[in-house]
């Protein structure tokens, strides 16, 4: 058994499954990882994140399976558990072999690999398609929209191609707390991200003041959340069923 | 503030609050885009979804609907937005993320086509003076100037008339100044508008488009005396012949007293609601008739059993369908499986023989389906394809047949399942077993 300990990233898990072939290691005694595994009989395989490398595997990936496969391929990726980097490497061998065709990848639902990717595609693409609503922004005292989530999966860079698109010409910053992670979009102009605890001390003090209007607005829309409910019909279970309040704890008119 | 508030408060019984059916991308310049799938961006304590901002513009009504909260006999606080302030507001919120775009209706102020110039004004004020991009959805005024209405489906993404009551006669009794034809004229001219649209389309792709989410219209149920077949053959015609995106159905709540209406003890009739939606989804999504689901001699639904297992255990002659062969419309057909996980057994069983526990990891709700199917020709368990049977298992939860926690066994698991030791405990395992030391 051969072990490749990756970083968890997709450039580093692509390398890895570009390594593996490189190798011409045999796929069932293959495993691809982000965490430490030791296994009795097993040699073990460092990755370095290699950007050329990932770019070839993207090409590939497109090529073969299209478009959407390739998108449901990075949701997967986009999730924190550790068995992603098995299955998605599992799944893109199998869709290779079998020669599969785009748009296909996940037919095979019944074989556990591509059905583990399939389940972690859907948690983060559902988690993804939430935040899509439920992301708030506040404005800051110098006009920029600015927002703080903290989603299970890694979907942010999702999420800035969707306000990206949505909002071309504004200025908005979008914080992923968990990860220490900023999606950045200043107007008229591409986004880019920004990852770590410093970049969050020279952005964090510039966060706290709202400005004049935010406030008025904020009142506006929790008073139209209130009266819009029917009182004849209220049902907290349900609202909590299509709203669970690890969300609500970012949402203003849950504040 | 206050206005928002009266205004919010007269149009929350509105249901088409949708935000689906269009996808457009952004401009690159001004704000907003569509999401075909629609986005629901916060849910009210009563869990029903908020994606739009909901007004109305104005609750100030010349007519006298029973039913309704903003009838010219009520005694409410009337209030009117100007179109500044509703475009301000939506922006506002829009770019905070709070909406996905706006739904506009109106009471109807001096006469319908004067109601309708307001709103399309507004409209026309948000689209190219505001650059609005995002979702819009206006009501058609019955009775308003077909040449209005025609202009108004160019700026907005979903039109909806609603048709208020199921019958023309309910209509008579509760809202004596509507009428039914007032009401299908302006619907079948937005169809006709869509439809010319699209031919235009194809032409040229450069021209706008009219109505792009299509149309929608609600009723409201348990109002008037109604049955369920009736409602379900109503829906079922303006599918048909309205080519309607969504028909919504809105359990009727008592804001007024008046003789002529319902009293409702138990509350809104929530149950009935949620039926004929899901025989709504039936008739548009799973190739059910009407008259399939219901007819004269039953014409309500079951209470017990939801619409699908209704039909299924009165058919019993279409079953068991078989997983591996059977083609999609018999699939569809099948409690517990949903057009999603049809769709995936299609897909899957083209590379392998599917059994009972792949179908568990493809999304079949098997709790319902392992009455109805059979996987390479065998039952999941020994079950009796009767009616009786079927339906005591599909409703008491006591009697169902039981899923342990690896979601195959037929046994509940227990703590102490004596299947565990076959041997039996040994004297000297006593003691450590007590301790914690086996």
């Amino acid at each position: 058994m051969k072990i490749y300990h990756c970083e968890d990233s997709l450039e580093g898990i692509f390398t890895a499954i570009y390594n593996t072939y490189e190798d011409h290691s045999p796929v069932r005694d293959t495993m691809v990882t982000t965490i430490e595994e030791n296994l009795l009989f097993s040699e073990s395989v460092e990755v370095v994140p290699d950007p050329e490398k990932t770019i070839k595997v993207i090409r590939t990936l497109k090529r073969r399976f299209g478009e959407s496969d390739y998108e449901t391929l990075c949701l997967a990726l986009a999730s924190p558990k550790p068995e992603k980097a098995q299955a998605v490497y599992r799944t893109i061998a199998k869709g290779l072999t079998e020669k599969c065709a785009a748009g296909h990848l996940m037919d095979a639902l019944a074989d556990t690999y591509v059905n583990q990717t399939f389940g972690l595609a859907r948690a983060a693409g559902n988690e993804y398609h939430h935040l899509k609503g439920f992301v708030r922004f506040e404005e800051l005292e110098n006009t920029i929209l600015y927002s703080k989530i903290a989603p299970k999966n890694n979907i942010l860079t999702f999420l800035m191609v969707h306000f990206a698109d949505r909002f071309p010409m504004e200025d908005f910053l979008l914080f992923d707390a968990g990860r220490y992670l900023f999606g950045v979009h200043p107007a008229g102009r591409p986004w880019y991200t920004l990852q770590g605890k410093d970049a969050w001390e020279r952005v964090q003090s510039k966060t706290e003041k709202m400005s004049t209007a935010e406030l008025h607005y904020r009142e506006l829309f929790r008073s139209f959340c209130h009266t819009i409910a029917i009182k004849e019909r209220e049902s907290r279970e349900l609202q909590r069923n299509m709203l669970p309040l690890r969300f609500q704890e970012y949402m203003v008119e849950f504040r | 503030m206050q206005k928002l508030e009266i205004l919010t408060d007269a149009a929350r019984f509105d249901v088409a609050c949708t935000s689906s059916g269009v996808e457009r991308k952004g401009d690159g310049k001004h704000m907003g885009n569509c999401a075909k799938a629609g986005i629901c961006h916060s849910f009210s304590s009563d869990g029903r979804c908020i994606s739009l901002l909901k007004i109305l513009m104005t609750n100030e009504c010349i007519f006298d609907c029973k039913y309704c909260l903003n009838r010219k006999s009520n005694d409410v606080p009337r209030a009117t937005f100007t179109p500044e302030e509703i475009c301000t507001l939506t922006m506002e919120f829009y770019r905070r993320n709070y909406i996905e775009g706006l739904f506009l209706s109106s009471g109807i102020v001096q006469d319908p086509t004067f109601t309708m110039e307001l709103l399309y004004r507004t409209i026309w004020l948000l689209r190219n003076h505001y650059h609005f991009n995002g979702y819009v959805h206006v009501k058609a005024i019955p009775g308003a100037d077909p040449e209005l209405v025609q202009r108004m489906g160019y700026l907005a993404d979903r039109m909806s008339v609603n048709l208020e009551l199921p019958t023309a006669e309910g209509l008579r009794t509760l809202a004596p100044n509507k009428h039914r034809k007032n009401i299908l004229t302006p619907m079948r001219q937005i169809q006709n508008g869509i439809h010319a649209n699209k031919e235009e389309l194809i032409l040229y792709r450069k021209s706008p488009h009219f109505v792009s989410g299509g149309q929608s219209t609600q009723m409201i149920i348990g109002a008037t005396p109604e049955t369920d077949y009736q409602i379900l053959n109503v829906a079922e015609s303006l599918y048909q012949k309205f080519e309607l995106k969504r028909v919504f159905y809105s359990a009727f709540v008592k804001v007024n007293e008046d003789k002529s209406l319902p009293a409702l003890p138990g509350g809104p009739p929530l149950l009935r609601e949620h039926r004929l939606y899901q025989a709504d989804w039936l008739l548009r999504f799973y190739g059910f008739r009407a008259e399939e689901l219901l007819d004269e001699r039953r014409p309500y639904f079951n209470v017990m059993l939801d619409p699908k297992e209704d039909w299924a255990v009165r058919h019993l002659e279409c079953f068991p369908v078989e997983i591996n062969r059977s083609p999609y419309g018999d699939l569809l057909r099948v409690p517990g499986i949903g057009v999603k996980s049809a769709r995936r057994i299609l897909a899957a069983r083209r590379s392998t023989k599917l059994t009972f526990q792949d179908l568990k990891k493809l999304g079949v709700v098997l709790k319902r389906a392992v009455y109805f199917i059979t996987c390479s020709g065998r039952m999941m368990y020994r079950t009796k394809l009767e009616e009786d049977y079927i339906v005591r298992n599909l409703t008491d939860p006591k009697d169902r047949i039981r899923f342990g926690s690896d979601g195959m066994s037929y046994r509940q698991m227990t703590l102490f399942d004596d299947g565990m030791f076959p041997n039996g405990v040994r004297q000297e395992e006593v003691l450590p077993a007590a301790v914690g030391e086996l």
